[in-house]
């Protein structure tokens, strides 16, 4: 989040949903911040999503039970029926349906507490479009590839081994340490998805706060510097305002 | 806990007090018992003493009457009384020589010096033989002859005997009832404050719905436990209110913040933004960002000062936390040309919140590493030291006041404010408010040169020493 400045490049970010999604991709927003609500529906309209709106809790549990979604993203507080059992009621009439929980809380126990209900991801509010955006598209992919559990990653010429825990780079293997390889893993299974800051902490430090000092843009450099290092194409790729990436790029 | 836990019974108060109980008890029981023994054994001497008084005087009146002659008769008709009553007589020249009696020997090495001098006598009679204690009564006749009356003491000092025997049985039994009663007692005693305890310390680590059983005995702990629990209950509302409170201030801080930099992103996308709109937005995104974490700070530092518990707390290994952070901040501090060292026993578990704890730990390091200048040294510890979990950061940079390390502590103290530094200041306030959310003391110490922060945690329950979990499965 910590200086996310949310710059978006349509050209870029436009490209890279197409190609992940053949269908569009339908999402409903729960939120009773009409005016918020109205910027962030513009947003994702803009980035390629179908968007619906609900404006209180109880007009988006029916909405959500009804329609053929893609993934909730619901306020935690909302008139009528909290965000949390919005979730709880969907879980139970079994859909499996991705929610991403937006909260202006942001304390530790409802983070906890909003993962525990099913949320399957949580962002405190005010936060940066960036940042949400790199969320939806980590759920949206997260949810039909989670069954091909592999064995190696591969991207372009650079390959990981989970189970020797080895990694190569045109065949010439590279050392790095438990952590760094967790952090290559973490953005090897996200190939081609911008990872924010943030979304790093979370999942490779399991840290869900935010440090004042530049920690995972050094972790990056030191990661960039042991794989790309000397190679033609660069893999690691820093997207401005937002975070990194990691693709081959088509020059 | 703990602490009473170590030492489990014995060092309740209610074992202190039946100790002290069973103490008097036995002290009473043997005053009694003893001083009814001494009487006794009074009386039954008494007893005999007149006895043996009168029979002197009755043989002196004889003495007096029929001389040595009518005495001697007086003796050798008495003298068949000895298988009846154990009665002991002699007449002795003034050389202590037998002229009378039915004793054989004059038993005394000459005159005795007690007014009651006591011997023993060999009784020998057809079949058998035996030594009788005898006590006697000595008087010297006008003529110089010597007269020895005697009695038997072999029937009362079985009596005397039989009630020492008694007497110290007595006692006994009654320390032995005593201190089973006063053990058991504790032991009941110990075993419900035990409960009241052990719930106290459930609900502190976070088991808030906890309350005290009441057994239904109508007792004084059964009030007790009912007064407790209506404490507990209106506490438990407090908490709610206290959260709801600041649930809701959180959301009408967060909501406006969230509209405004919702707004800014919207404009950050307009298609072709001059320069000269784009970067005036971008610098007030990154303040609305900076006052959006002061504001997240600020946020943790009240809910942790208003004393409401910690929320959900779970063992957290602090060893490996620590390593954690230290591998994360290590590539920025070797940036900054500093050193970052980290010595931690993974062994070291402590009850709490791993994200809490985790930025309590940054919050420590961030400070330092904006501190320390260059070709400076930081390291971070974690070690087990007298039963409680030690977690100290020390640097070798320039250190902090006296004064101003002792404010450190307080809430919202604005420490670490050094002049040319960027920093809000409430980092170490945040750090200390997370200290005092997990029962946990921070001190900032002088490291000569340098700065020292020792966080002292109380360890998980789940890793207490050997002799608290003896005496808790004794006390179970």
């Amino acid at each position: 989040m910590a200086g996310a400045l949310g710059r978006a490049e349509p050209g870029s970010s436009a490209s890279n949903h197409s190609a992940v999604h053949s269908r569009s991709v339908h999402i409903l927003l729960i939120e009773d911040d009409t005016e918020a609500a109205r910027v962030l529906v513009t947003g994702l309209r803009e980035s390629g999503y179908t968007v619906d709106h609900a404006a209180d809790g109880r007009e988006g549990l029916s909405r959500a039970l009804a329609g053929k979604l893609d993934l909730i993203v619901t306020d935690r507080m909302l008139p009528h029926m909290d965000g949390l059992a919005i979730i709880q009621q969907l879980r139970r009439a079994r859909l499996t349906t991705p929610v991403l929980v937006l909260s202006a809380l942001g304390t530790v126990d409802d983070r906890i507490r909003g993962l525990k209900a099913g949320g399957d991801d949580y962002l405190t509010k005010p936060f940066a479009f960036a940042e949400l955006l790199a969320r939806i598209e980590a759920l949206l992919r997260r949810s039909p590839s989670a069954a091909a559990e592999s064995t190696v990653l591969r991207v372009a010429d650079l390959e990981f081994d989970l189970l020797a825990r080895k990694v190569t780079r045109a065949g010439e293997q590279i050392e790095l340490t438990a952590r760094e390889q967790k952090l290559l893993e973490f953005l090897m299974r996200r190939e081609g998805q911008v990872v924010t800051r943030t979304m790093l902490l979370e999942g490779v430090w399991d840290l869900h706060f935010d440090p004042q000092s530049n920690l995972v843009d050094v972790h990056i450099s030191r990661l960039r510097q042991a794989i790309d290092r000397g190679a033609e194409r660069p893999l690691i790729h820093t997207v401005r305002g937002s975070g990194y990436v990691l693709r081959e790029e088509e020059e | 806990m703990r602490e009473v836990r170590r030492w489990g019974l014995f060092n309740t108060s209610a074992f202190r007090m039946s100790m002290g109980y069973t103490l008097l008890v036995t002290l009473a029981v043997c005053v009694t018992l003893g001083s009814t023994y001494l009487l006794t054994q009074s009386i039954i001497q008494g007893d005999v003493d007149l006895i043996l008084d009168t029979e002197l005087r009755s043989l002196e009146n004889q003495y007096v009457r029929s001389g040595i002659p009518g005495v001697t008769d007086e003796i050798n008709l008495r003298i068949d009384s000895w298988g009846r009553i154990g009665a002991v007589y002699m007449l002795a020249d003034p050389k202590f020589e037998r002229l009378a009696g039915n004793v054989t020997n004059w038993p005394f090495d000459g005159e005795p010096a007690e007014p009651w001098p006591e011997f023993r006598i060999e009784s020998i009679e057809p079949g058998q033989s035996s030594v009788h204690p005898v006590r006697a009564a000595v008087r010297k006749l006008p003529n110089g002859d010597w007269l020895l009356v005697g009695t038997d003491m072999s029937q009362d000092r079985r009596y005397v005997r039989t009630f020492q025997i008694a007497t110290l049985w007595g006692i006994g039994l009654s320390i032995l009832a005593a201190g089973i009663a006063g053990f058991s007692f504790s032991f009941r005693l110990a075993r419900r404050v035990g409960h009241v305890t052990d719930t106290c310390v459930r609900i502190m680590s976070g088991e808030q719905g906890h309350r005290l059983p009441v057994i239904g005995t109508s007792d004084e702990f059964d009030a007790l436990a009912a007064s407790v629990n209506r404490v507990l209950d209106r506490l438990e509302e407090q908490t709610r209110t206290l959260r709801a409170t600041f649930d809701s201030v959180a959301h009408d801080l967060r909501a406006p913040l969230h509209r405004l930099r919702t707004r800014m992103d919207a404009v950050l996308r307009l298609p072709a933004l001059e320069p000269g709109i784009r970067e005036p937005v971008e610098s007030s995104l990154r303040e609305v960002d900076r006052l959006q974490r002061t504001l997240a700070t600020l946020l943790q530092i009240a809910l942790a000062e208003s004393g409401a518990p910690l929320a959900s707390p779970a063992p957290v290994n602090l060893g490996e936390l620590a390593d954690e952070l230290v591998e994360l901040f290590e590539p920025v501090a070797r940036e900054r040309g500093l050193t970052l060292t980290g010595r931690a026993d993974h062994g070291v578990i402590v009850e709490g919140n791993r994200q809490l704890l985790a930025q309590l730990i940054t919050n420590l390091l961030e400070n330092a590493l904006k501190y320390v200048p260059s070709g400076g040294r930081i390291d971070v510890a974690v070690k087990r030291l007298a039963g409680h979990a030690h977690l100290v950061i020390s640097d070798d940079g320039p250190g902090m006041p006296a004064e101003e390390r002792q404010r450190a502590g307080q809430p919202f103290a604005r420490v670490g404010q050094r002049s040319g530094l960027e920093g809000s200041g409430l980092g170490l306030s945040l750090v200390s408010a997370i200290a005092r959310l997990h029962r946990a003391r921070l001190t900032l110490e002088s490291n000569d040169p340098g700065l020292r922060a020792v966080v002292t945690l109380p360890l998980s329950a789940a890793q207490a020493p050997s002799p608290a979990s003896l005496s808790r499965s004794m006390s179970a």
